[in-house]
Parts: structure tokens; C-alpha cells; sequence
């Protein structure tokens, strides 16, 4: 990726990582280990897939067909390497997408594959929820 | 386990600790996953060092709240964050810092 490629939206902080980024956290690091980082209490503190997808769906995320922006969906994408999951990215209202790069900056790009290879793998997993309506408990 | 006093560290010790603390942010600054920060060669070194380094250590937690928790337990087998304070790197590195103070090893 090029720097043409994306956009640095943020200052560099530990404060929050990537994964606590797309559950809309930005006060937490969350990984399954160790005992020190934060994750879902009823999901299992395991490095696996099923274990990212689950903590996802604690956030009413499940698996959708594709990355295109859906009216009405707020969407998150799940990378791996090897099987082993290192990095997830939020979608933008434009289509596009936002990371936190570990404890670096957030950055906005436009597609998955931008920061696809390399540390982060490839995206395995596309997951969507309705987006909450003004009228939303808790809105 | 004997915790070094607060002289100042060897020269030795100091350049090790500089140079493989630049090689673990450098090799680690985009990663959330911290096994892949703890299992970062330069980490383990870092461990490896023993409790000569742990002053080190906590003079660059003051700077930053980077993750040294897992090496400072490694190193010292104690574990002074509260389980409150997961999650918050913030919290957890004050937790060290207080910890690091109340054994003479950083200054007031």
C-alpha cells in the first residue's frame, strides 16, 4: 500500500487495537490472551476464528455475503494469516474502510485488499449487523 | 526474587535494553495481537535480560503504556493490576509504575 492508498485519521495510541476499533470501542484492547486484555466474557479466550466471529456476534455481527456497502448494515471485516486471526476493519458510510493499525494511527482506505498481505493476511470474514435507528434504545 | 536497587544501570545493559526495546516496537507497531508481541524475538530477549532490566522497563512504561506487562510478570512472577484494569493499558502500566516506585525502583 502505497501512501496515495490511505488516509491517517488519528494520533498513535495503546489505548485501543484494531479489534476494539470495529466493535466501535476506542477505550480497550481487546485480545482473547493474555488474562490482561479485554474480551467478551461469555466467548471463549482462544486465537481462532470461531472465537473472533463469536465475539463479534456478542455485537449482533453474523457473516454476510460480501464487503459491498448494504443501506442499513454497518459492517466489519475479520483478516487472518495462517488461520490465525490479526486484524479487523470497520466500514466507512462511504463504502470504504477504517483501521487501527495496532498501538499506530487509524487509517481509512478504500478496499479490503488494500491491507491485505503481509502482516495482516488476507480478509476471510465479512460480517454485517442492522444499523441502530434513531429510535434505538440506547440511542 | 532479589530486585535490582536504584543505582544506575550498566552502560551494557542500557544500549541492550534501547536497542532491543527499538527492534520490538518497530517489528510489533501495527500488530493487535500480543502473543505475536510477546513472542517477538527481541521480547523474549528483552526477558531473558532478567531483573537487571525490570528499572528499564518501567522507565519506559512512565513514557508510554506499550505492553510490557507480560515480560515484567515473566520476569518478577508478581501481577499488581487489578483485574478491573483489564484491557486499560493505561491502568495497568500505572499499576506497574506504583508497584516499581514501592520497591525503590524508579524515582518519586
Amino acid at each position: 500500500m502505497t501512501a496515495a492508498d490511505y488516509r491517517v485519521t488519528s494520533s498513535a495510541t495503546w489505548d485501543y487495537n484494531c479489534i476494539a476499533w470495529a466493535a466501535g470501542v476506542t477505550r480497550g484492547w481487546w485480545w482473547p490472551v493474555p488474562h490482561d486484555c479485554d474480551w467478551p466474557a461469555a466467548v471463549s479466550r482462544q486465537e481462532t476464528i470461531d472465537a473472533f466471529l463469536a465475539a463479534f456476534a456478542t455485537l449482533g455481527y453474523t457473516p454476510c455475503a460480501g464487503a459491498d456497502r448494504e443501506p442499513g448494515m454497518e459492517k466489519i471485516a475479520l483478516y487472518a494469516r495462517e488461520g490465525v486471526p490479526t486484524h479487523a476493519a470497520r466500514q466507512l458510510p462511504g463504502g470504504g474502510w477504517s483501521s487501527k493499525l495496532g498501538p499506530n494511527v487509524d487509517i481509512e482506505y478504500a478496499t479490503l485488499e488494500a491491507i491485505g498481505g503481509g502482516v495482516y493476511g488476507e480478509p476471510i470474514a465479512v460480517l454485517s449487523r442492522p444499523m441502530p435507528s434513531a429510535d434505538s434504545p440506547g440511542t | 526474587m532479589n530486585l535490582p536497587a536504584t543505582t544506575s544501570p550498566p552502560a551494557a545493559l542500557v544500549s541492550a535494553f534501547q536497542s532491543l526495546a527499538e527492534e520490538w516496537k518497530a517489528g510489533t507497531a501495527f500488530l493487535s495481537s500480543t502473543t505475536a508481541m510477546i513472542e517477538h524475538p527481541s521480547y523474549r530477549a528483552i526477558i531473558a535480560l532478567g531483573p537487571p532490566v525490570v528499572p528499564l522497563i518501567l522507565r519506559d512504561l512512565e513514557k508510554e503504556p506499550a505492553y510490557w506487562f507480560a515480560a515484567l510478570r515473566a520476569i518478577t512472577g508478581e501481577d499488581p493490576a487489578p483485574p478491573e484494569a483489564r484491557g486499560n493499558f493505561r491502568a495497568i502500566a500505572d499499576a506497574w509504575l506504583v508497584w516499581g516506585r514501592s520497591r525503590g525502583l524508579l524515582g518519586v
